[in-house]
């Protein structure tokens, strides 16, 4: 409680940023799941109605999303229908950020116990691929490469549909730079 | 590859070397355990390795209040439920595990059930359920290889679900590992060779892949540096108990190392293989070790090129140009393999296996992207560069 008095506008933004960010990165699932066959070969073997889950411990923020048939992603927004099937979770905010802010590769937020999985690691790890592969989507070239092991080659989508989720992201990096800044 | 955090944690006790079995009388006490049940199985009872643990007790008037000696190879939570209705029918307040990978798992099963309470040891799977410590736990091992008597995770089939149940948590770690080169002092040249290298896997793995950190990669370097030095000893002179020894402590090392810095491709594609081929653990591991190493060259030049001076010694890493030494590296490693096929025939290609074929390899490569340990390989790994692995090591 200390730090909140002697910081209290950036860990305020902080906590913004990642509740921003998981918004986004639930909506471009959504919408990359009906447009990129690659991803919908990785969720299709979820079982239909699967909840997936990413929170930050101990009480959010945090994205649900749901698989519908033939591989789609529903995002559900902060709260899913019932309890997840399969969770990540954050060990705290400020893991969440590193990853979230695109500092920590997905892989290295794993490598270093930065977060919790609960369910299926096979599921975990699919999951983990359709992020790494959303990340190469919406993110620019250089930053991408920052968040993912390796950048796909063959990423192939529409501009158009790249330009709306790189819309989300701007949002998201102008405050960024806000929360950088404070 | 600078890891920017890591955690380590091994609070378990290593009693090693000459006449470390005779130190089990007191660390029992030293833990107010005074009814240790012994867990193991048919292998190692046939091979008389019982006796000297039993006079050891008995020497110092310690009894072994029931011996459990059925542990089949692949075992289940029936074999966990059976083995705790007879700790408890003794009243026993202790455990003793003597064998390989899965009387260790085994046990580590049973002393969930017998502290927790209840029979259902389904509803303890997963990660972090456990939440304060289980009995007394001693780990003998007797193949110098998986390095269970320094890992916190089992693995028990639930044989009527058909599925596997994966078991972590910090309280399934060992009290004590005895390491006394009587354990592994006749274990057969071509099992000796196989766990041997599943050591050296574990050990190269935890050195080349992300959540290498410095703690790990000691642990790791000197496993690496005691197979290399004694491991073709031991095969040449089955007898050589300092070698053994050595081969022992190499594969607790190595453990030490895994359980802190996970392994990668390797054990994702060998856990496949083991799996749909039948193939014991340590044979997957020397046959793909090299092929992955070269799929991930570019990755782990650097960490590669320092492990040759544990793989070769100081004058052939002298006499190598920096830039050539992750090469020799994975060279040292084939010739090592070269060295145990002439000797045992351990198989160096999925063809030499006999079992493999090479229709399977689509179906391997799928499993294998499902391992949880593909995770921590430092190269993304798709479909098609798992079957690519598969294909140069098919041979
Ligand atoms: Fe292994």
């Amino acid at each position: 409680m200390l730090a909140r008095r002697i910081k209290p506008v950036a860990l305020q933004a902080r906590k913004i940023y990642v509740k921003l960010m998981m918004e986004v990165v639930g909506r471009s699932l959504q919408a990359i799941s009906d447009l990129d066959p690659s991803i919908r070969e990785e969720t299709r073997v979820l079982p239909d109605g699967f909840l997936f889950e990413m929170t930050v411990m101990p009480h959010g923020p945090a994205l649900v999303m749901q698989k519908l048939p033939k591989g789609r992603l529903r995002y559900c927004g902060e709260k899913g229908p019932e309890a997840a099937d399969l969770s990540i979770r954050f060990k705290h905010i400020a893991h969440a950020f590193r990853v979230l802010s695109f500092q920590e590769k997905t892989s290295e937020a794993f490598a270093y116990d930065r977060m919790l999985v609960d369910g299926d690691i096979g599921y975990a790890l699919r999951m983990t691929r359709v992020l790494n592969r959303l990340e190469a989507f919406i993110l620019p070239k250089l930053l991408a490469e920052r968040a993912v092991k390796e950048y796909p080659g063959n990423l192939g989508l529409s501009e158009k549909l790249l330009q709306a989720a790189r819309i989300y992201l701007q949002v998201a990096s102008q405050f960024l730079a806000t929360v950088k800044l404070a | 590859m600078n890891t920017r955090y890591y955690e380590f944690f091994c609070p378990v006790k290593v009693i090693a070397g000459q006449a470390a079995l005779e130190h089990i009388p007191f660390e029992l006490s030293s833990r107010a355990a005074s009814r240790p049940m012994i867990i193991t199985d048919k292998g190692v009872r046939g091979a008389g390795l019982l006796e000297p643990v039993i006079s050891a007790c008995e020497e110092s008037d310690q009894e072994i209040v029931a011996i459990y000696d059925d542990v089949p190879p692949d075992s289940s939570t029936d074999v966990v439920r059976a083995i705790a209705a007879i700790y408890r029918q003794e009243k026993c307040d202790s455990i003793i595990a003597i064998g390989g990978g899965s009387a260790i798992d085994t046990a580590k099963a049973v002393n969930i059930l017998v502290s927790e309470g209840g029979d259902d040891i389904a509803a303890y799977a997963g990660a972090g359920v456990l939440k304060r410590p289980l009995k007394p736990f001693f780990v003998l091992p007797t193949t110098a290889g998986t390095g269970s008597e320094v890992t916190s995770v089992a693995v028990i089939a639930d044989t009527r679900k058909q599925v596997k149940l994966p078991y972590s948590s910090p309280f399934l770690l060992p009290d004590v590992a005895v390491i006394d080169p009587r354990m592994t002092l006749t274990l057969p040249p071509h099992i000796t060779a196989a766990t041997a290298m599943d050591a050296m896997t574990h050990a190269t793995e935890a050195f080349t892949c992300l959540q290498k950190n410095p703690l790990s990669d000691a642990y790791a370097a000197a496993a690496v540096r005691k197979i290399s030095d004694n491991l073709l000893k031991v095969m040449d002179n089955p007898k050589d108990s300092e070698g053994r020894l050595e081969l022992a402590q190499a594969s607790t090392m190595a453990g030490i190392a895994f359980s802190n810095s996970m392994v990668g491709l390797v054990h994702s594609l060998g856990h496949s293989v083991g799996a749909l081929c039948h193939l014991p653990h340590g044979v997957c591991m020397s046959l793909l070790l090299p092929y992955v190493l070269e799929f991930n060259l570019e990755r782990i030049r650097e960490p590669l090129g320092e492990l040759l001076l544990h793989l070769a010694g100081p004058d052939v890493y002298a006499l190598t140009p920096k830039a050539q030494r992750a090469e020799e590296s994975i060279a040292t490693i084939r010739k090592l393999r070269d060295e145990l096929h002439k000797r045992c025939n351990l198989p160096r290609t999925l063809k030499e296996t006999g079992k493999v074929e090479e229709s399977q390899l689509d179906r391997i490569a799928e499993m294998a992207l499902d391992d949880g340990s593909i995770m921590f390989n430092p190269r993304e790994v798709s479909l098609a560069d798992a079957r690519a692995v598969l294909q140069n090591a098919w041979g």
